[in-house]
Parts: C-alpha cells; structure tokens; sequence
C-alpha cells in the first residue's frame, strides 16, 4: 500500500459527466465519476450493462468527449485538446485493444501491428525490434504475414493486443477484450496482459463482464448508473480469493452474475 | 401489412441507396429521350439528309446497349448493396417469393417513376440539344421541337426491356443465393494471394508486352493486311488491357508490398492494400471501363478534330472561292453558269472580288528517288499533272512562295500527313515535251493550289514555266489545239467573306468542270462534321458519365464497406486529414488509371488514324482529350467527398 503512494498518477478524471440526446430528452450516461488510475495498475471496470462502462473507457481514452469534468493524462488535460491534438496524443501515448478486434482485414498481421507507428518518428529498424519483441511475447511471429480472416478468434485478439503495444503507450484501454473468447484463450490473453503489465509495467484499463478476468487485475471498479459504486483491491490476495470477492460485489450489483459462471 | 406497406417503407427507410439507381435511371432514361426526340425531329431529319439518318440510327442502337449495361450494372451494385436487406427479409420468415414480388414491385415503381421523370427531364432539355446540334451544323434558322409520341413510345419500350432485365437480375440474386452469401455479399473481398512468382511474373511482362505490340502495329498496319493488322491491333491491346489489370498491377503492387517487409505505412495500407483487397473483382470493370475510355476519347477526339478541321481541310482542296473557265455562254449547257455571267451577277449586287489568270500547264513524266508508302500506291510514272506558275499563284493571293530555277514547289493534298516521311530532295523528269527536262524536287507545299484539283501540282518560277510552254507548243502535238496545251482558268475571291454565302447562292453550286465552290462544299462539309460532333459527343457524355458513375458508385459501396477499418484507424488517433491523403491516392489510381491508360491508348489510335486528315489536329485532339479528363476528375473528386464524409462520420 504504501509503495503505491509514491507512484506516479497516470490517469486522473474528475467528476467526469456525460450525457445524450437533445435537449428535454437528456440522457445522463456517466454522472459525476472521480477516478485515480497510478503508474502500472491493472485495473478492471465492471457492472450490468448499460451502466457506462463503454461510454467510460470511450471518454477517458480521448476517443468520446466527457459533457463536463477534467481529465488528465500524464499530467495533460486533455478535456480541453483540440482534435487533431488529442488523435497524436492517442497515437502516441495510448493502446487500443478493442472487443471486436477491428483489425483491418486488408492487412497481414504484421501490417496491423507495425500500423500505430507507421506515421510517428519511430525508425524502421526500431519498428522492426519491436515488433518481434511484442509478436514473442504475445505468440503471433509465425502468423506474422497471415490475413486476419485465416486466425482464429485469439489470434485476432492478440494481433489486436500487439498493436495495442507497438507504440509503447503510457496506457492501454481494453474493452472486453476476452467477450469473444474461449475460456483457454480467454486466460492466455489475461497472462499475456498481466505479463505485459508487470514486466513493462505498463497500466492497463478493461471493462469486462467477466468475474475471472478481472481477477487478473490489481483493481476492480464496479459501476452502476453511471457512477462508482465501489472498488475492490486484490492487494496480497490470491486470484482465487480476489475472484470471491468480486463475484460477492456482482452479486449484489445484480445483472452480470450469470456471465462469470 | 399488406405488400404495399412493406415495399413503401422499406423504400423510404433505403432512399439513401435508392437515390443511386434512380439517378442513373433517370440519367439514362433522359438521354435515351432526347436522342430519340432528335432522331424522330422533321428539321433535324431535313436537314441531315438521308446518309447521316443511318449514323443516328446506328449511334440510337450503340446508345441503347450503354444504357442498357450501365443500368443492369447500377442495378447489381444496388442489389449488392442490398443483399443483406435480402437476406433479412428471408430470415425472419418472408418466402423467396414473397421477397422476390416485393422487389418486383419496388423495381417497377422505381423505374416507372424515373422513366416518368426521365421523359420530363428529356422533353425540357431536348430543345437544348437540337439547338446545340442546329449550332453545329450551321443552321440559324428559328428552331421548334415538336413533342414526338413516337419518341416517347419508343423509350418507353425500351425501358420496359431494360426493366425486364433488371427484374430477372433481381430474381437471380434472391434465388440462386444462399442467406450465408446474401449476408457476407457486401463484406466481400479477397485476400491478396502471392502471385505464383514465375507464371505472374511471365503473365505480367506479356500484358504489357501486348499492349506495346499494339501501340507498335498500329503504327506500321500500312499494308495489304490492313483490316487483319486493325483487329490484331484491337485483340492485343484489349488482351494487354486486361492482363495488365488483372495480372500486372497486382504483381507489381505485391512486389511493392513484398519490399516493404510488413512497414507498410498509412499511406499505402489506405491505398495498396485496400487496391490488392479488390484487384481480381475490379479487373474486369476496369478494362471494360478502360476500353471504352479510349474508344470514347477516340471517338470524340477524331469528330472533333474533324469538326475542328472543317475548314482548312476543304481550304486545302478549294484554295480559291470559285474558279472558271473562260468559255463563252453559248458553248455552256444550260445548267452551268458562265464566268462572264457570274461577274455580271456579282457586280450587280454589289459584290466586291478579285479575279486572277491560272495557266495549267498539263505535263507527264516520271519520278525518281521517290519513297510513296505503299498505301498510296508505288508511283514511278508522273500523270494526271499540271504545271504551274508561281508568280500567277501569288497573284491570285496564294502565298507560297517562289521557286529557284530548275525546282519545283510540289502539291497534292491527298498525301496528307504521308508528306512528313516522304524523303525531299527527289527528281522529276518532265517527258512532255523533247528534250526531257529533269527538275528537283525542294519542298512539299499544303494543300492543293487549284481548286478540285485530282493530281500532283508542280510549281514552278515564271521563266521555268514561260520556257516549258514554249518547248511545249514548239512540240507537234498534232492536231491538239493550244487549249489543250495549257489551260486558262480564273481564280476569283470574294474580298468580304461575310458575303461569300450569297456568292455561292449566285453560283449556284453548279457544276462547272472545275466542280463546286469553296462555300457549298464547306457549308455541305460541316454539315456532316457537326452531325458526327454531335453524335459523336451525345455518346461520349453518356460514356464518360456511365463510367465515371460506375467508377464513382463503386468507390461509394467501398467506402461503406471500409468504414469500420476509418473507424479503427481513427481510434488508434489517424487523424481524418493523414485518412484522406491515403484515400486520395487510392483515388488517383482508381480514376487516374483507367484514364491514363485509356489516354495513351486513343493517343496511338487517333495517331494511327490521322492519315484520314490532311490537317495537324493535335489542337483539337488534346482540347477533346482534356476535356475528358476534367470530368474524370470531376468525379473522383465526388468520390474523395464522399470518402471525406465517411470517414468524419466514422468516430
Ligand atoms: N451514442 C449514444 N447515444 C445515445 N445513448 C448512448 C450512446 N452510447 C451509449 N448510450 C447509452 O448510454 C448508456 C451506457 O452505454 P454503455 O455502452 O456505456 O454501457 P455499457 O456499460 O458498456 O454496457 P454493456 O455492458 O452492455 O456494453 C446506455 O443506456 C446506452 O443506451
Ligand atoms: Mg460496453
């Protein structure tokens, strides 16, 4: 716990709002939420569906724009970037890894990969070293030059981790990442993550409806309504005991429990 | 709800991609309208005359089969883009059948609705073209267009065929697919394979390999084989066309793609990539498209250039308004009008002219050190000939120039643009008359120098032609009279060309032995020339927008299809300028090769086929050719459009 305060804040929302539709018609999707994510969290975002958690992660990962609040990352606002400013500062200091993959089906695996740096500083030869260091961890070389339509489900989804992390983002936003998966693949990304997360200690943020997933993480953020309803930490625990407990929280929040099963 | 419900609602919900198919019905319908309009009009038949009757026909039948394949083409790429609507409807439990009267019925209210609007549209613009065609054929005339009910009819009859097709098209699509086909139609593409290296690579070399072969044979099918070399010429640049669609350029983008070992870069992945997705599908539209570019530029610019070259060309046989003879009235038969009476006339009205002496002197002999290409025929012996003097040329206002002693200015205008490989100097030896005399060859002259001339004309200076004639007459030539020895014609040109029309209405048009005037020959000229511009310019438009809108249409169904990967590359923080730059060059290539090579192609053509002008027509060739190319950017510039919106839309 206390190794944690010396930490350095990477992400930093304050009563972050969002809201849709028109006037008379105002839909409050996200109401009020303060968030605090350190350097090197993993860290878990769940609730019943409908509770914000896309919108959520869309809004603090520049992609959506929050209706009022502060955000900052790495000590920048972006609440308050122009567009063309906040698509450079996604592309170099964030990771996308989406539930659907959204890969591009007109390219190789290798391709996709090398895609977020392709238009940044990073020199071939670096791209290059990286690409293999990131294609060994996550297992994909020898599809290197496959099309996504010849991989499997997992596959897909580590090419789309392994993009996620060719730029060496501070963050890498995940949303469901496992919804389409297996259980075995499912947990083959999780350590990946986990891996990828304390070895190079880069934080991760998922939205997931899956109670074992985000026992892979240090912490789990349950919504509801468009706000936080409560947190949990794994601290010391086991994963084993971790899962229990956030299974307990689900149960109460209501809606998931029959996903985790 | 009944069927009625269903297909309206479905027609409002889909206008987005109704309103495609409709504009090219509508597009086609209305031009189809105007053509017959103009083909049935009284005044457009009057004054065409009978043999450009047949050129509207045969230019009615050709529009007909355009229209038709680009309606059935738009018709597909709808249907495509419907295919998952289809397939929905068969889902939640509609019959085929069903689902095929409920698209029989859209069909027809669709295309009723647009051959209604369509005809509307014709019957407003029709005057438009006949005016524009009456322009171009020279008639001020005050111009009606009568409402033609046989036009009518007879666009509504051929629309209902093409109706017949589509409908037929429709029932194939929603029969003969599975629900799994009819829900990934509009998702299709293809992986890029590797090219089996060395058959793509030989298959890659030979289309270009053809269309070079091509370009080289339509430069050298001057022979007795000529309309076997014409149709080999055709056979291997369309063979060429199409390997280099559908073999080369995928070869060499997966070269390209190869090189760069997975660091593809925005710019390519947008482009490259997203090309080599759909290459084996585009192959065949784009040599379709590419073929008839280059037909259409042909087309268009050989009309042109003939249109264009109206004048000079009838300059080039007519040098002088009018040109008689000195004989007297009584001699004339009855139709044929004396040069003593057309003086008479033209004085009376107050007509100013000038009128100058020609001597011909008819001579015959023989060339040496000639190379006449073979089309024209080897030529060692000179006949049909006349000798002329220069200074009664200059005098006449025929500027050209005098030759040196013992030279001679060579004309005939039929050798057209042959001249340029002609070698100079050569010799022609004169065997009119005792001794021979030989004289060089120096300079091919433009045109003709007399008016209907049929042979080669040898200028000479004064003192050449005054000897010649005397050693001519010196010459016993039996009992020929000194008439036949020279022959005295009179060169008359009206000095205010504004009055030129009614000078040739004094003349008449007769016939005189020299033929007709300059003006009935120019008037009569053009009158042909710009029935052909028209016509030829009719089908062009109708070919450049059917192409440019099937280009065009297609890009706007993959636009759609590749909103997702826009979607992904924006999240992953591409901003919507580095997507367009990418998009851009995907539409460089899209339009810009069709064009190009559809360019080059018609440049070879219209080159191969400039031995039918005697004039230069590069002028007239690139104003018609660029022409072209602005609407082709006209269009991809729609396509960046529509991209642009996709792509702002996608996040
Ligand atoms: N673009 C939008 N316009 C209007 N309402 C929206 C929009 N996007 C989301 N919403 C609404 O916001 C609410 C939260 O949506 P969100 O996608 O964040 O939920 P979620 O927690 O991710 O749910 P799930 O677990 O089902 O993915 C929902 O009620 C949804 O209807
Ligand atoms: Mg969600």
């Amino acid at each position: 716990m206390n190794e944690k305060n010396i930490k350095k804040t990477v992400l930093h929302a304050q009563n972050l709002t969002k809201s849709y539709g028109t006037r008379g018609n105002v839909q409050d999707v996200l109401k009020g939420i303060d968030l605090h994510v350190d350097e090197g969290e993993f860290v878990g975002i769940m609730g019943p569906s409908g509770a914000g958690k896309t919108t959520l992660l869309n809004v603090l990962a520049t992609i959506d724009r929050p209706t009022l609040g502060k955000i900052l990352i790495d000590g920048d606002d972006i609440s308050r970037m122009k567009d063309a400013r906040l698509s450079t500062f996604r592309r170099d200091k964030l990771g996308f890894i989406f539930q659907d993959y959204n890969l591009l089906d007109t390219l190789t695996v290798k391709e996709n990969i090398l895609l977020p740096i392709s238009l940044g500083k990073v020199k071939k030869l670096e791209a290059e070293k990286r690409f293999i260091d990131i294609a060994d961890i996550l297992g994909i070389t020898d599809h290197a030059n496959k099309y996504p339509h010849e991989l499997s489900g997992g596959q897909k989804q580590r090419t789309s981790a392994a993009r996620a992390l060719i730029n060496e983002p501070s963050m890498v936003f995940a949303d469901e990442p496992t919804g389409a998966l297996d259980s075995k693949s499912a947990a083959a990304l999780l350590k990946t993550m986990e891996d990828v997360n304390k070895e190079r200690g880069v934080t991760i943020m998922m939205v997931t409806h899956d109670a074992i997933a985000s026992s892979y993480c240090n912490r789990v953020v349950f919504l509801k309504d468009g706000m936080i309803y409560s947190e949990l930490y794994r601290g010391d625990k086991t994963r084993q005991a971790f899962f229990q407990e956030i299974l307990k929280v689900q149960g109460v929040l209501g809606g998931d429990s029959v996903d985790s099963i | 709800m009944t069927l009625f419900d269903l297909v309206f609602r479905s027609m409002r919900k889909n206008i987005k991609h109704y309103y495609l198919y409709f504009f090219a019905l509508i597009f086609s319908v209305t031009l189809y309208f105007v053509f017959a309009t103009l083909q049935h009009d009284e005044s457009v038949v009057e004054r065409s005359g009978g043999s450009m009757g047949a050129a509207f026909s045969a230019a009615g039948i050709l529009l007909l089969i355009i229209a038709g394949i680009f309606v059935v083409y738009a018709n597909a790429i709808f249907l495509k883009r419907r295919s998952r609507e289809i397939g929905l409807y068969q889902l939640i439990g509609l019959s085929k059948s069903k689902v095929v009267r409920m698209f029989m019925l859209e069909n027809i209210l669709l295309s009723s609705g647009a051959l209604f609007i369509g005809i509307g549209v014709g019957i407003l613009v029709s005057r438009l073209f006949l005016l524009l065609l009456m322009k171009l054929i020279g008639f001020d005339g005050y111009i009606t267009v009568t409402f033609s009910t046989s036009a009518v009819l007879q666009t509504v009859l051929v629309f209902m065929v093409i109706i017949a097709f589509t409908s037929i098209q429709m029932l194939f699509t929603v029969y003969r697919n599975t629900l799994l086909h009819l829900f990934n139609a509009d998702q299709k593409g293809e992986i890029p394979k590797k090219p089996k290296s060395i058959l793509s690579a030989i298959l890659a070399g030979l289309g270009i390999l053809l269309i070079v072969f091509g370009y080289w044979l339509s430069g050298n099918m001057m022979n007795d084989l000529l309309f076997f070399n014409m149709l080999l010429v055709l056979a291997s640049t369309i063979l060429g066309t199409y390997l280099l669609f559908r073999v080369t350029i995928g070869w060499v983008l997966y070269q390209v793609r190869t090189r760069k070992q997975g660091h593809l870069g925005l710019n390519n992945s947008l482009s490259i990539a997203s090309l080599m997705h759909r290459m084996k599908g585009n192959a065949n539209s784009l040599t379709i498209i590419t073929v008839l570019s280059a037909m259409t530029l042909t087309m268009l610019s050989g009309s042109y250039s003939l249109y264009y070259a109206t004048e000079q060309e009838t300059r080039y046989s007519f040098p002088f308004d009018f040109m008689l003879d000195e004989i007297r009235s009584e001699e004339l038969p009855e139709d044929m009008i004396s040069l003593a009476q057309f003086e008479d006339a033209l004085k009376a009205e107050g007509i100013a002219y000038t009128k100058s002496k020609l001597e011909l002197l008819g001579v015959e002999g023989e060339y040496k050190n000639t190379n006449f290409p073979a089309i024209i025929g080897p030529r060692d012996v000179l006949w049909n000939s006349y000798m002329i003097n220069a200074e009664q040329l200059e005098e006449a206002g025929l500027d050209i120039g005098i030759p040196e002693a013992d030279t001679i200015i060579y004309h005939e205008a039929q050798l057209g643009v042959f001249v340029k490989d002609l070698n100079l100097p050569f010799q022609i030896n004169v065997t009119s008359s005792e001794p021979h005399r030989t004289f060089e060859v120096v300079k091919y002259g433009e045109g003709d120098v007399y008016n209907f001339s049929t042979g080669p004309q040898l200028v000479v200076n004064a003192t050449d032609f005054e000897r010649y004639k005397k050693e001519m007459a010196k010459e016993n030539f039996l009992e020929l009279s000194p008439e036949w020895v020279v022959r005295t014609v009179y060169a008359l040109n009206i000095t205010d060309p504004k009055q030129l029309p009614r000078a040739s209405e004094i003349y008449g048009g007769k016939e005189s032995i020299y033929g007709e005037d300059f003006y009935s020959i120019y008037e009569n000229a053009l009158r042909e020339s710009g029935l052909l511009i028209f016509i030829a310019g009719f089908l062009g438009l109708v070919f450049l927008i059917s192409t440019g809108s099937i280009l065009y249409f297609k890009q706007m169904t993959e636009a759609e299809q590749e909103k997702q990967s826009y979607k992904t590359l924006r999240q992953l923080g591409f901003s919507e300028k580095e997507l367009l730059r990418g998009i851009v060059r995907k539409q460089i290539f899209v339009f810009g090769l069709p064009l190009a090579i559809g360019l080059l192609h018609s440049i070879f053509a219209i080159k191969a086929a400039s031995f039918l002008f005697l004039s230069d027509i590069t002028v007239p060739t690139v104003i018609a050719m660029s022409a072209y190319g602005i609407i082709y950017l006209i269009f991809a510039v729609l396509s960046v459009g529509y991209y642009r919106k996709i792509v702002s839309e996608a996040l």
